[in-house]
């Protein structure tokens, strides 16, 4: 993410008293650890056992047993180490944080000659976020979180932030204002995450507000390519001639008046990152049903994609027979959407839905 | 299982098996050619450095070595070894009382932690070249058909790199020991290798990183199980319980050693599966939890959970891999909860976990409250813990928090730098404070 300070909007030449700095936060991944066997000169003087562990080879200190050694992977977290590469369909996280950072006032005898400077208060400090997005003109305002917690109900977000967002914060030296946005990413291209913060600067015979804004760029990425064909599926005659007559003759009946068919989609990881799919659901218009016929059914683990491979997923969709299915003027049944819902690295989500999905008439 | 990589060790089979036979002409044959490669190494060992006295031993005629006296003076041509370079180190490190003295054993080096200075003063003791005459005195240089010591120091050498950050150039160092299976590194008489088992299994995974060729720990792995079930059976027929109990245990190793290497290839799918086929060893629910942070690192939260489910990942090990979930999830209140509860709990028991400090401190800053967080971390160092991740954080947290995180970052290493050194490592590089 590059980013840049914005040719500044205040007439004051002075250093800003406030300092922004800002964190994209991915989840924090898991440590991995290479433990190494303790070298048979440490044995010898310290009378370690023949399979202990150099201990400065575990990814962490602790006597809990929670280390589960020599194994790669740790419970320990770091901390996003940079921005990564953001793709369409996952929610963008990004924390920014205000900081009072006037510098600390060099000692008195230093600078003799010089009158004493003011002790300068720093009041009512902002954050204002905007997104700008490739395909729109406007910005899009953000809504400044205090958390990214996602088990919050929207309502309850939007309520915390806007009680945050209006008021502002006294900061005294060293503290710091942390908000966290969070902004589903839509489209590919350039995104430009624009910070403006404000405050009160407060002598003790003067004040004045001073805002500075800070522009962060970025470039958004494609996830998945979807590709799908739906083609008829011929009335299968099989499965109800073997039931009871008198039902088997009701279905057929039925069955004659639904129209079936078959949806297939390939599913192409076009990101650099593997990608588990966690759920590849059809909402369907009203007068539609469909079955699943994926790995779900054949209770098969959820598939794993590699960067540039390809999961083709199948669904069978029918008329229910209860409301009529909606066509447009073409006399072409309207499907629904397709929903794509993935999990990269330690749980991070993405969601993609397509365009209107459908088949042509039939009948 | 190991069917398919039968061939390369077949040599040795019949002197591992056969004990009533040793000087029977395979074995002959196999030292007739164990010896031939050296006559091509002695042309690359003449190295425009000076050579110690016992260097010279080395050039001894072929012919008249006693049988199964290997010379490994190929192993200690100091071009092998780089230089490192102290300009890594922060200053308050390099400018202190704590740092050792040149003269100070190896062992000793190694229990306090001074990865660095042991991995300098073993190369000296490899390629005897001590600056000075007391040094010469700690650090004696080695004897190149004293294969047990080439070898330890060549163990403490690279593991050495690898814990001071260096593995890159230990995984160039490693390259030197060429194919490990080599007849040349077997006992001519027993045909046991002559390497101790950690040092091969470092040895695989720097030369994997070295040659750039992942999948060839893969197979090395596997064909070091293979030797040890060997071993195991032979243990068993001669009724050895400490002999089976440790071929048994590094058998386990080399089954998560697989699973790691697999992971590093970045094959998930296939580390998971390699690990369903793998069963505990010991009730400490280790394996169980290994398993559910790997479905976590794929991003498969439900699958995490799955694992450790029902006692499966012991009681401690159960809540991590919850809070881990949860954090998985994007339910950062929830972690936080659950790790606040469990430091309340290790803590009432006396359980110092370095991993629950610093998770709690990552979720506080995840949910707006980097300050407090940043307290933990700091709470830590206090405490005496200075892991990379611990140091990272934090120093991310100093990045976030002003304009002037190098002083910041500065301070926290001289406060490293003053705790006592010890087994767990002491010096720290500048990346560690991301300075």
């Amino acid at each position: 993410m590059s980013h840049q300070r914005y040719p500044s909007m205040d007439p004051v030449k002075e250093p800003h008293s406030v300092s922004l700095k800002v964190l994209r936060l991915s989840r924090p991944s898991l440590v991995a650890q290479h433990t190494l066997a303790a070298p048979s000169e440490l044995q010898s003087t310290t009378g370690a056992a023949a399979d202990d562990l150099v201990p400065a080879s575990l990814a962490y200190r602790s006597n809990s047993g929670t280390n589960p050694d020599p194994f790669l992977l740790t419970p320990i977290l770091n901390l996003p180490p940079s921005f990564g590469s953001a793709y369409v369909g996952e929610t963008f996280s990004c924390t920014l944080c205000a900081n009072q950072d006037i510098p600390p006032e060099p000692p008195a005898t230093a600078q003799p000659a010089k009158a004493p400077s003011q002790k300068k208060s720093i009041r009512d400090v902002k954050i204002e976020a905007e997104m700008k997005t490739p395909g729109s003109a406007s910005v899009q305002k953000l809504l400044l979180g205090p958390d990214s917690d996602e088990s919050k109900s929207p309502t309850q977000e939007t309520g915390a932030a806007d009680a945050a967002g209006a008021d502002g914060v006294d900061l005294e030296s060293g503290q710091t204002l942390q908000k966290i946005v969070n902004f589903d990413l839509k489209e590919e291209g350039n995104h430009v995450l624009a910070v403006t913060v404000s405050y009160y600067e407060a002598t003790e015979t003067s004040g004045r507000t001073r805002t500075f804004r800070k522009l962060y760029q970025f470039v958004c990425k494609g996830s998945l390519i979807v590709r799908t064909k739906v083609g008829p599926l011929p009335y299968n005659n099989t499965t109800t001639t073997k039931k009871g007559s008198k039902q088997a003759e009701e279905e057929k009946q039925q069955q004659k008046q639904k129209r079936r068919w078959i949806m297939e989609a390939q599913l192409e990881n076009c990101s650099e990152d593997a990608m588990q799919l966690e759920r590849v659901v059809l909402n369907l218009e009203t007068g539609l049903r469909y079955r699943d016929a994926n790995w779900i059914v054949s209770e098969s683990l959820r598939p794993v994609l590699h960067s540039g491979e390809v999961e083709q997923v199948c669904f069978v969709v029918e008329e229910d027979g209860k409301s009529a299915v909606v066509e447009d003027s073409d006399g072409r049944v309207v499907f629904g959407v397709l929903g794509i819902g993935w999990r990269t690295e330690m749980g991070n989500r993405g969601f993609l839905s397509t365009g209107k999905l459908g088949a042509r008439n039939t009948r | 299982m190991f069917g398919w990589l039968a061939s390369k060790r077949s040599a040795t089979k019949g002197p591992l098996d056969d004990d009533e036979a040793p000087l029977r002409s395979p074995i002959v044959s196999q030292v007739s050619r164990a010896l031939s490669p050296q006559v091509g190494r002695g042309s690359r060992t003449s190295s425009p450095f000076a050579r110690s006295p016992i260097r010279s031993r080395s050039s001894t005629p072929l012919g008249t070595a006693p049988l199964g006296v290997r010379d490994f003076s190929h192993l200690l041509r100091p071009e092998i070894f780089h230089q490192l370079s102290p300009l890594s180190i922060p200053p308050p490190f390099r400018n202190t009382t704590k740092q050792p003295t040149p003269e100070t054993p190896i062992s000793e080096l190694l229990a306090q932690g001074h990865f660095r200075a042991a991995a300098i003063a073993s190369v000296q003791a490899l390629t005897s070249s001590p600056v000075s005459a007391t040094i010469a005195a700690a650090h004696p240089p080695v004897d190149p058909t004293d294969h047990a010591r080439v070898f330890s120091l060549l163990y403490i050498r690279l593991a050495c790199l690898c814990l001071i950050d260096s593995v890159p150039l230990a995984a160039q160092e490693a390259k030197a020991l060429e194919d490990l299976n080599q007849v040349y590194y077997l006992d001519p008489m027993t045909g046991a290798h002559l390497m101790p088992w950690e040092l091969r299994l470092l040895a695989i995974r720097l030369q994997t990183m070295g040659f750039g060729d992942p999948r060839r720990a893969i197979m090395s792995y596997y064909e070091m199980a293979r030797e040890a079930h060997l071993q195991i059976a032979k243990a068993a027929k001669a009724h050895e319980n400490s002999d089976i109990e440790l071929w048994k245990r590094r058998l386990a190793e080399l089954g998560v050693k697989v699973a790691g290497a697999l992971i590093e290839m970045e094959d998930l799918p296939g580390a998971a599966a390699h690990m369903a086929t793998l069963r505990e060893h010991g009730q400490d629910g280790k394996l169980a939890t290994a398993k559910a942070l790997l479905w976590l690192h794929l991003g498969d939260v439900d699958g995490a959970c799955r694992c450790v489910r029902d006692g499966k990942g012991g009681e401690v090990g159960e809540e991590v891999v919850l809070a881990l979930a949860d954090m998985a999830n994007g339910h950062f209140e929830d972690g936080l909860k659950k790790w606040t509860e469990l430091k309340a709990a290790l803590d009432k028991k006396g359980i110092q976990d370095e991993m629950v400090g610093v998770n709690l401190a990552v979720c506080l800053l995840y949910l707006g409250r980097m300050q407090e967080g940043r307290q933990i971390l700091e709470g830590l160092v206090d405490e005496g813990q200075s892991s990379r991740t611990l140091l990272f954080n934090l120093s991310t947290m100093y990045e976030l928090c002003t304009d002037r995180a190098k002083a910041l970052k500065a301070r926290l290493a001289d406060r490293v730098s003053n705790l006592e050194p010890s087994s767990h490592g002491w010096e720290k590089t500048n990346a560690d404070f991301k300075l």
